[in-house]
């Protein structure tokens, strides 16, 4: 019996494998956002019962993952054929798949987070730096306590509105559980509980990094991003506006005959940065989920 | 035993299967607004010791099949104190389909009904 709602993710997964990824993805989700809502109203119930407590009668009651598995396959099996094929991407060749980036929600959406991580690094990252020294520096003085708590739940809040973030834009689930689930905790227990939950500790250093993870993304990504449009445009650039590409040095305009295959080059790095935003999204959102959600 | 309950839990998969369709039809047609796949389970499930209808997570696959087959259309709502929520709620086409197939389980029913019953006549 699963102790835990990741461990039954986990074993539902083994047990579509083969499946349509699309068939996996929904079963996930649905299992995840099911069993996420019935063990945070269990635990708002009766406060006093432990995660892996909780979490065996809802299992029961949702069926095991072999069960579940076999009922999306049994639905799989009666989808009409035309269907199937339509939700089967891997059929596409690999050229369709190379430029077809471009046409994916999830690529421009982990561009997107890339470029706003510029924002939301300097900010979280700032804060988280800034903030934690001064509060630190604070607790020599009896006020410094409550000013640690306040900015340790800070970051809390940071870490759920990055949360947000990153499941709106890379397509991550990160589910969030109450901060508090006993609400008639006193001051001094809850600051007990983000002291202990190595939850808090983990925010602290995920906001931290982002600073410098955000300034590589952002950068990097804008950079790939403006030299791919330049690169089309390069005829246009040096040829119209006469606006030297600088690809031989200063001042310096690329030959002409070189300018198509310049042009070329833009055509094929537009697409490779969206694969790369893509791979980034993937690594960082899975980074981000292990940080940044309660296990 | 363990041969009886493994025929009843059969007999009761079985059932369930063409039936369960129909049912979230039903409470799909009946609700006043769109409904998640949670609260749908929740409404479904038996207070007694009775083997429930089915299992709660096997109804999802059968809401997405629906939904597929456009007798239901979903969207997605990002829920800021939980995880983001799939609202359904029926089509034109549904409410139609529920009418058509809520004749036949009206007509398969009396049939058992009356076979159960012993009447050869019906």
């Amino acid at each position: 019996m699963c102790k835990d709602v990741n461990e039954y993710l986990a074993k539902l997964k083994k047990e579509l494998a083969g499946c349509d990824p699309a068939l996996i993805q929904d079963a996930l989700s649905d299992a995840e956002g099911h069993l996420r809502m019935a063990l945070d109203e269990v635990l708002s119930d009766k406060p006093s019962l432990s995660e892996p407590e909780a979490v065996v009668p809802i299992i029961e009651k949702y069926g095991s993952p072999k069960e579940i598995a076999s009922a999306y396959r049994a639905i799989e099996s009666r989808t009409s054929p035309a269907l199937a094929v339509s939700r089967t991407k891997e059929m596409r060749s690999f050229w369709a798949r190379f430029f077809g980036v471009l046409a994916e929600p999830k690529a421009w959406g982990a561009f997107f987070y890339m470029l706003l991580s510029l924002v939301t690094g300097i900010v979280f990252g700032g804060w988280a730096i800034l903030a934690g020294i001064i509060s630190l520096c604070t607790l020599v003085f009896i006020i410094g306590i409550p000013l640690v708590g306040l900015f340790l739940l800070s970051i809390r809040g940071i870490a759920l509105l990055e949360g947000r973030i990153v499941e709106a834009l890379l397509g991550i689930r990160m589910p969030n559980r109450p901060l508090f689930l006993d609400a008639n905790l006193s001051w001094k227990e809850m600051f007990m509980v983000l002291i202990k939950e190595s939850l808090t500790w983990k925010s602290l250093l995920y906001a931290a990094l982002q600073f410098p993870l955000g300034l590589i993304y952002s950068l990097g990504i804008f950079l790939l991003f403006a030299l791919s449009l330049s690169f089309i445009g390069s005829p246009l650039l040096e040829l119209v506006f006469h606006l030297p590409l600088e690809l031989f040095g200063p001042e310096a305009f690329t030959p002409v005959w070189l300018l198509p295959f310049v042009s070329i080059a833009g055509f094929f790095l537009l697409p490779l940065t969206f694969h790369l935003a893509r791979w980034v999204g993937k690594v960082h959102g899975k980074y981000a989920k292990s940080m940044l959600v309660r296990a | 035993m363990a041969y009886t309950a493994d025929a009843n839990k059969k007999f009761q998969k079985e059932l369930n299967s063409g039936s369960a369709s129909l049912v979230l039809l039903s409470i799909l047609a009946h609700a006043d607004e769109p409904m998640y796949g949670y609260r749908i389970a929740k409404l479904m499930e038996v207070d007694d010791e009775s083997v429930p209808m089915m299992k709660q997570g096997a109804l999802y696959p059968v809401l997405r099949s629906l939904e597929s087959s456009r007798l239901l259309e979903s969207y997605v709502d990002p829920s800021v104190s939980g995880p983001p929520r799939r609202y359904y709620k029926i089509t034109k086409s549904g409410l139609e389909t529920l009418k058509t197939w809520t004749k036949i389980w009206s007509q398969t029913k009396a049939f058992v009904d009356g076979i159960l019953e012993g009447k050869t006549d019906v």
